[in-house]
């Protein structure tokens, strides 16, 4: 430390603020040169954007129109919102994909929340022994790459769960087999158990900082845990579960891994993500309806996003370690 | 645009303890926007419903979906009810409690027609639960009213002999059991010792546990054991009488608890009502498939025959996993040789360092510059020498960690207390709303290539082709340009000249790395050396054409514009991130330091970095473990062919296409492997802050 300390005040030097009146030409130079990182952030802002604002140009200009020239070279004349009608056909079927794309991602949002509200609860403010041990180690598998778990639930849902028991070449039942193959339920019971430790660490975070006295007082007053958990905790908690909603409907939306794994080519149970991928994958023929498809498909989240931008904000902040 | 203004409006916020990802504090936002915004959304989502509604299909699995959640809430509202009784009032608690075992035992057994009088109808559908129900529970409200041991023996007892006899006798024909006495032996032994084993570990008396394992030993060994249907009623009658006497007995050695024992009793079981449900969920999905995985991934193909480690050896002995044969070209690469001269610039400098401060190197002096970039030089020409998806994952996992996190830091920099600030992080930050589907379909329309002979309409290689032209024309657009080099030049000259003079070498580094850069661009700009930059190439017929590049298609090269949609979506993940751990330096901090005459340079590297190094720490953990299951975008671009494959998209194939699913389960492993290092970091940490 005590090296840094003398570096700083050792240099001594004025700086450069301050030589900006002097007048010279290399001073001057120097004091536009300053204005640059300015500058630098509106290009690469403008360099952010410039794919995003490609695909929306795109999506409505018309197939010739898109193969002929740019993005950047659209007339007003070519604009069109065919490619919106052509993409929601039953042929495209992207209609049905939304509503895909909602079965799971609702349920696969709200049910989390709740579940991992008790937890988060019973972590923070329920004495057991072992209390600690268990937080963490429910808390450690936030990082835990999903595909490790892929294989043994595809084969869950295929064909339920069952085990043999030793010496007695017995089978037992534990899952049955719900017919949960190829279909969005089996999506979002997926996210749910995916999307517990993440849930539990974010939701514990909060609710552990609630005040003590509240809770000593309301147990004076004769409430028990349910009555504190559903009067107090929960109210107290909505921005939290907020948060954590925001975060979890665009994980859920956007999911293309679970989805394709657990629904695959069941075209008729298909979220939009997978609806896209199979356009994208089908090379030249449908890519003109392509920027529609993307937008539209883009179009959910990026209202959530921006409605609620503070809450997602907050919820990355606390949670930063997803894995 | 209103939103847009708003946007980030929490990352300044100090009551934001963001720089350990501590979590959020409480009461924050304001309320009534928040319910307002809450409202809007349960309108969309009513009318999402009634949409669904409309749909057949969707109809009935909505109706499965609300009824199942119903049913789950009412279990777990009920139980909080039974067991808010437990400290007020005991009789009325253990009554119901023993009831409502009563109740599942006959709903188990009523239900599922295994008794006689069962299945005709509703009527006598409920007659077992019934049954069961009132027989438990008087049981339940008998045990508590009375403290005396021997009397609670006795009735303990009493009740579970006429209990298992009934329900012996009451066994249909068809269930009736014939018993095989080494199989009860064997299991209820196993149930003796892991209930006695149980008990011992909890250090309770072992007595209690052992009895109740017996029982369920029993049962196990009784009925599960048994072929159902070549018994008699005293087979029944023997396999139901002895695990219910010996649950009577364990029963009888409880007495009634005092008011403390029942506050223990209401906060066991009320951590089990609480964080039950979410255990189950995780180790249905998350714990036991990862075990099951680790298993399988020791089987052959089929999951039939054991392979040992056959699979793990598969993916390593596999050229498309892991291909060295040409390692040795890196020391011919360019890359390689520039990184080698910067590191040796490195070193020079830091000797330097070290004998001007003591320490060579450290964060924010001279030396950092040349040995992050000489590394990484070095780094991308052991790349481009070796190939396969685990050389890619490692690839994918060094670049956009390091640029995702460098960008992050250098816009949050920049866009720190400047004008527009939220607007310019909500644009930046905007991708990570989007879908990495949609991400890829994005960038595959930015990376487009056509024909030379038709316009190009991918921004990508249109730009790449008007470079070409600029640098091999002759009109005026390429004086413009050629004067810009120029003049570029002069004021990076200017800069270096002005560093030199007043710092010393050491602040001239910068400015010289980009003075050779920009120098070697002019140079081919201008045709001094090779013909020229940018996309064109020389025709048979001497005339100058279009070159375009395929970006996703050229390997290695595609691999980095792969990971150039990672970067665009995880900047701005880590910019909000370090943007808010900046805005939390105390500013005390700073002033100290400028007071010091420190410049606005030295206080970042040496004051602000420092301070904020934990939550780079945090942003690149998240940032490995992310891209390590990279599989979206290599999927939807380009499947993993022309050399761009990574493992969780080999997984998927492996798995899910070629129905491998053994060495699907090892890839998975490796993946899961190679981010466990970040899960025990974390661990760590957590452990540490609690």
């Amino acid at each position: 430390m005590s090296a840094t300390t003398t570096t700083l005040s050792g240099t001594g030097q004025p700086g450069p603020s301050s030589a900006g009146q002097s007048g010279g030409i290399v001073d001057r130079a120097y004091q536009f040169l300053r204005r640059i990182p300015t500058g630098v952030l509106w290009l690469i802002v403008v360099v952010w954007s410039i794919p995003t604002l490609g695909l929306f140009i795109n999506s409505f200009r018309d197939r010739d129109a898109q193969r002929a020239t740019g993005w950047w070279k659209v007339k007003p004349s070519e604009l069109t919102i065919d490619n919106y009608d052509t993409i929601f056909s039953a042929r495209a079927g992207l209609g049905r994909s939304l509503l895909n794309s909602a079965a799971i991602a609702i349920p696969a949002t709200i049910i989390p929340i709740a579940i991992a509200a008790f937890a988060a609860y019973g972590f923070a403010w329920i004495p057991f022994r072992g209390r600690k041990g268990l937080f963490i180690a429910t808390v450690a598998l936030l990082a835990i790459p999903l595909q490790v778990a892929l294989i043994p639930l595809l084969q869950m849902f295929v064909g339920g769960a069952s085990v043999t028991l030793p010496l007695l070449d017995k089978t037992i039942v534990l899952i049955p087999d719900f017919d949960l193959a190829g279909t969005t339920t089996s999506v979002w019971l997926t996210h749910t158990g995916f999307a517990m430790p993440f849930a539990i660490f974010l939701l514990h975070n909060y609710i552990s900082s609630l005040p003590k006295d509240l809770f000593e007082a309301a147990r004076i007053d004769g409430a028990d845990h349910f009555t504190i958990f559903w009067r107090l905790v929960l109210p107290l908690s909505i921005p939290v579960l907020a948060a954590f909603a925001i975060f979890q409907f665009l994980w859920t939306w956007n999911d293309y891994l679970i989805a394709n794994t657990m629904i695959g080519a069941n075209a008729s149970q298909q979220p939009t993500t997978i609806l896209i991928a199979n356009l994208a994958g089908d090379f030249g023929r449908n890519e003109y309806i392509l920027p529609a498809g993307a937008f539209v498909q883009a179009f959910v989240p990026l209202v959530v996003f921006f409605a609620l931008q503070r809450y997602f904000v907050r919820g990355l902040l606390a949670g930063s370690v997803k894995g | 645009m209103e939103t847009l203004e708003r946007t980030g409006a929490d990352e300044g916020a100090p009551d934001q303890p963001a720089a350990s990802a501590g979590g959020t504090a409480p009461g924050a936002g304001r309320p009534t926007e928040l319910y307002v915004k809450i409202a809007g959304g349960f309108v969309l989502a009513l009318g999402v419903l009634y949409w669904a509604v409309v749909e057949e299909k969707i109809r009935s699995t909505l109706l499965t979906v609300i009824i199942a959640v119903a049913a789950s809430a009412g279990i777990w509202i009920g139980a909080n009810l039974l067991f808010n009784q437990v400290r007020g009032r005991w009789q009325m608690f253990n009554t119901i409690a023993f009831a409502v075992v009563g109740a599942v035992l006959g709903i188990v057994l009523h239900g599922n027609l295994v008794t006689i009088g069962s299945g005709n109808g509703f009527l006598t559908w409920v007659i077992g639960p019934l049954a069961g129900a009132a027989a438990f529970g008087g049981l339940g409200f008998a045990l508590a009213q009375t403290d005396d041991p021997s009397k609670r023996r006795a009735i303990a007892l009493g009740s579970s002999i006429a209990i298992g006899l009934v329900i012996g006798a009451v066994i249909r024909d068809a269930y009736q059991p014939g018993l095989d006495p080494v199989a009860i032996v064997v299991y209820t032994l196993v149930g003796i010792a892991v209930g006695a084993g149980l008990s011992l570990l909890l250090k309770h008396p072992p007595l209690g546990g052992a009895l109740i394992g017996a029982a369920l030993g029993w049962v196990l060994g009784a009925w599960g054991a048994a072929d159902l249907g070549d018994g008699s009623i005293g087979t029944s009658i023997i396999a139901a009488l002895v695990p219910a006497v010996l649950i009577g007995l364990r029963l009888g050695m409880t007495k009634n608890p005092d008011y403390k024992a029942r506050v223990a009793i209401d906060n066991r079981s009320r951590a089990v009502i609480f964080i039950g449900p979410a255990l189950a969920f995780i180790s249905v999905m998350l714990v036991i498939p990862a075990i099951r995985t680790a298993y399988l991934s020791l089987l052959n193909k089929d999951s039939v025959d054991f392979v040992g480690l056959d699979n793990y050896k598969a993916v390593f002995d596999d050229k498309n996993s892991l291909d060295l044969t040409n390692w040795t070209n890196m020391f011919t690469s360019v890359p390689f040789i520039l990184g080698v001269i910067l590191l040796a610039v490195a070193v020079v400098v830091g000797v330097s360092m070290q004998k001007r401060t003591g320490r060579a190197v450290e964060i924010g002096n001279p030396t950092v510059a040349p040995l992050v970039v000489g590394l990484l030089f070095v780094c991308f020409g052991a790349f481009t020498a070796m190939r396969g998806t685990l050389i890619n994952n490692l690839w994918w996992v060094v670049v956009v960690t390091f640029v995702s996190t460098a960008m992050g830091l250098a816009i949050a920099v920049l866009a720190d207390q400047r004008g527009g600030e939220r607007v310019a992080k909500s644009i930046i930050f905007m991708p990570m709303a989007i879908s990495l589907v949609g991400a890829s379909v994005i960038w595959r329309f930015v990376y487009t290539a056509r024909d030379t002979s038709t316009e190009q309409t991918g921004v990508m290689n249109a730009l790449w082709i008007g470079l070409g032209r600029l640098s091999t024309g002759s009109g005026l657009p390429t004086i413009i340009a050629t004067i810009f080099l120029v003049l570029v030049l002069v004021g990076l000259f200017m800069v270096l000249a002005r560093m030199l003079v007043r710092y010393g070498p050491g602040r001239a580094v910068v400015p010289g790395i980009l003075i050779v850069l920009v120098g070697w661009l002019f140079i081919r700009f201008t045709g001094i050396v090779g013909g020229g930059v940018g996309g064109f190439q020389t025709l048979p017929d001497g005339s100058v054409g279009g070159q375009t590049v395929f970006f996703v298609q050229e390997t290695p090269y595609n691999n980095f514009w792969l990971m150039v949609i990672m970067i665009w979506i995880q900047t701005g993940f880590s910019m909000v991130i370090l943007s808010a751990a900046i805005k939390a330096v105390p500013t005390e901090l700073i002033e100290a330091a400028k007071i010091d005459g420190a410049t606005t340079s030295q206080v970042f590297w040496r004051v602000t970095l420092p301070q904020i190094a934990t939550t780079i720490g945090v942003v690149v953990t998240t940032l490995i473990v992310g891209v390590m299951k990279v599989f979206d975008i290599v999927k939807v671009t380009t499947n993993g062919q022309f050399g761009s494959q990574v493992l969780a998209n080999q997984m998927f194939a492996e798995a899910f296409s070629f129905q491998n699913k053994g060495k699907g389960a090892a890839l998975a492993m490796l993946i899961f492997v190679a981010v466990l290092p970040v899960m025990i970091y974390n661990i760590r940490r957590m452990q540490r802050e609690s």
